[in-house]
């Protein structure tokens, strides 16, 4: 099992929101056990999409020199089954934003039908953080290769309608790197 | 402007949501860190409901003065000095800090916050 | 990878409470993504990990009435601690109420006695039979494989103890 639970970004505005999809589908292990003779996409791993097309939209405010980890989930509501064959559509949208996290609201649509809803809050762990212990998370080119995965670059826009350019950002050094 | 019980139920209903504590749980007395299990990451999401509710804008800071406490000028062997302690009482005009004068160590400021004192806060920042 | 987030059920009072483990290890693959440099169980298995004990304490108290029991709403999960390789998970759920809809609960989960998540879940249980009669026999199927994979779980756990 991979770890990467949006497929990729349709929408990306630095600062304000994002699009991404991901599709469901028989190829992934774990629709055969959850449940074992009627797939549903877990909603654990819904929780995951949202986060993941989230935590990305906040990360790139820290200049993806950092990733952010989400702290707490506020609140998430599910409202069908997803099913083998049917694509998720996240809208995620950061709702405040400061040094030490973000929150981000959170949609999950199945084409028009609304199946998820959540708030979710990130931590930002900084340089300093002991759980870390002096460790990153990620190498940077961990983290460029995961851009690159989910088109970050290619929809990718500044406020202003300008296009995101990777090489506005730091991703062959990264704040955790030890000097 | 909302009355003090308006202000309680709203503050209320943002810890008991926030926090996942039962509504009889949140009284005035009660310390956010120590009855209610508030921690940092809590800080966030009852600031963001609180902003909502209000409709007001809370700085980082403002409710709980972290930069205060981690200033090497106001603070000695784990203690808020003096000047520390003018300075808590000029930021947190909302807050009774009584019996965090008596023993001012850094983490009792956190731990002895109360309901009360938020809710303090927040008509506080209703009435600026 | 099976979508199995729980080691081993160990101890259960029906309608009440259900403890089980998790053991955290390197060669869980998705941990090479999460994270490269410094592997760790993700939040949301520990929210999975979870919800699989409720919806465990729920078919146990019901005698496995329905085939589909899942998460419906989280609230207030909280994060604190990393859980990383080598270490067990230990979860503990907490019933606080359900109708025929829905089950609630509370949950911990801990790592030597250091709290790494807590919050609430909501479960919901229905059959596939009771939007289309036809799939009854789907749900017995259902039902029939979660009953083996429950005695997997609770195997060399005191039956007598546990009620």
């Amino acid at each position: 099992m991979r770890w990467f639970w949006i497929d990729r970004y349709t929408e990306f505005v630095s600062g304000s929101h994002a699009v991404a999809v991901k599709g469901v589908t028989l190829a992934e292990d774990h629709l055969h056990d959850h449940m074992a003779g009627y797939p549903i996409m877990p909603n654990s791993l819904v929780v995951e999409g949202m986060a993941q097309a989230g935590g990305l939209l906040v990360s790139e405010r820290y200049e993806f020199r950092e990733l952010v980890v989400l702290g707490k989930l506020a609140k998430a509501k599910f409202h069908s089954c997803v099913r083998n064959g049917e694509t998720l559509t996240y809208r995620v949208k950061i709702e405040t934003i400061r040094s030490d996290g973000a929150a981000v609201s959170g949609t999950a649509h199945v084409g028009d039908r609304l199946h998820a809803k959540a708030t979710l809050f990130f931590a930002r762990l900084g340089d300093a953080n002991e759980a870390l212990q002096g460790q990153r998370l990620f190498h940077p080119n961990h983290l460029r290769h995961w851009l690159s995965l989910v088109g970050i670059f290619e929809v990718g826009v500044h406020q202003d309608g300008t296009p995101m350019k990777e090489k506005d950002y730091p991703l062959t050094e990264c704040a955790t790197d030890p000097a | 402007m909302a009355s003090e019980d308006e202000i309680f139920e709203k503050v209320r209903e943002a810890l008991v949501e926030a926090l996942g504590v039962d509504d009889d749980e949140v009284t005035p007395e009660a310390t956010l860190q120590g009855d209610l299990d508030a921690e940092s990451i809590d800080f966030l999401d009852i600031v963001f409901r609180l902003e909502k509710s209000f409709d007001i804008k809370i700085e980082r800071g403002e409710l709980f003065p972290e930069d205060i406490l981690t200033n090497v000028e106001y603070v000695e062997d784990g203690k808020v000095n003096d000047s520390g302690i003018a300075k808590l009482r000029e930021r947190m005009p909302f807050a009774d800090l009584t019996k965090f004068e008596a023993e001012p160590s850094v983490q009792n400021l956190g731990q002895q916050l109360t309901v009360k004192d938020m809710c303090n806060f927040v008509a506080f920042k209703l009435a600026a | 990878m099976r979508f199995w987030l729980l080691d081993r059920i160990s101890s259960y009072e029906p309608d009440t409470e259900l403890t089980a483990v998790k053991n955290v290890s390197l060669s869980e693959e998705y941990l090479a993504d999460h994270f490269p440099d410094f592997p760790v169980l993700p939040g949301v298995f520990m929210l999975e990990a979870a919800t699989q004990a409720g919806a465990w304490l729920v078919r146990f108290s019901e005698d496995f009435a329905h085939s589909i029991v899942v998460l419906h709403e989280a609230r207030a999960v909280k994060y604190a601690d990393f859980v990383t390789p080598g270490n067990t998970l230990q979860v503990r759920v907490k019933q606080q109420k359900s109708d025929e809809r829905l089950v609630h609960f509370r949950f911990e989960g801990e790592v030597e006695g250091r709290i790494s998540v807590s919050g609430r879940l909501v479960l919901e249980r229905y059959n596939l039979a009771d939007a289309n009669p036809e799939q009854a026999d789907l749900d017995a199927r259902m039902i029939a494989h979660q009953r083996s994979t429950a005695e997997l779980l609770t195997r060399g756990i005191d039956i007598a103890a546990a009620l």
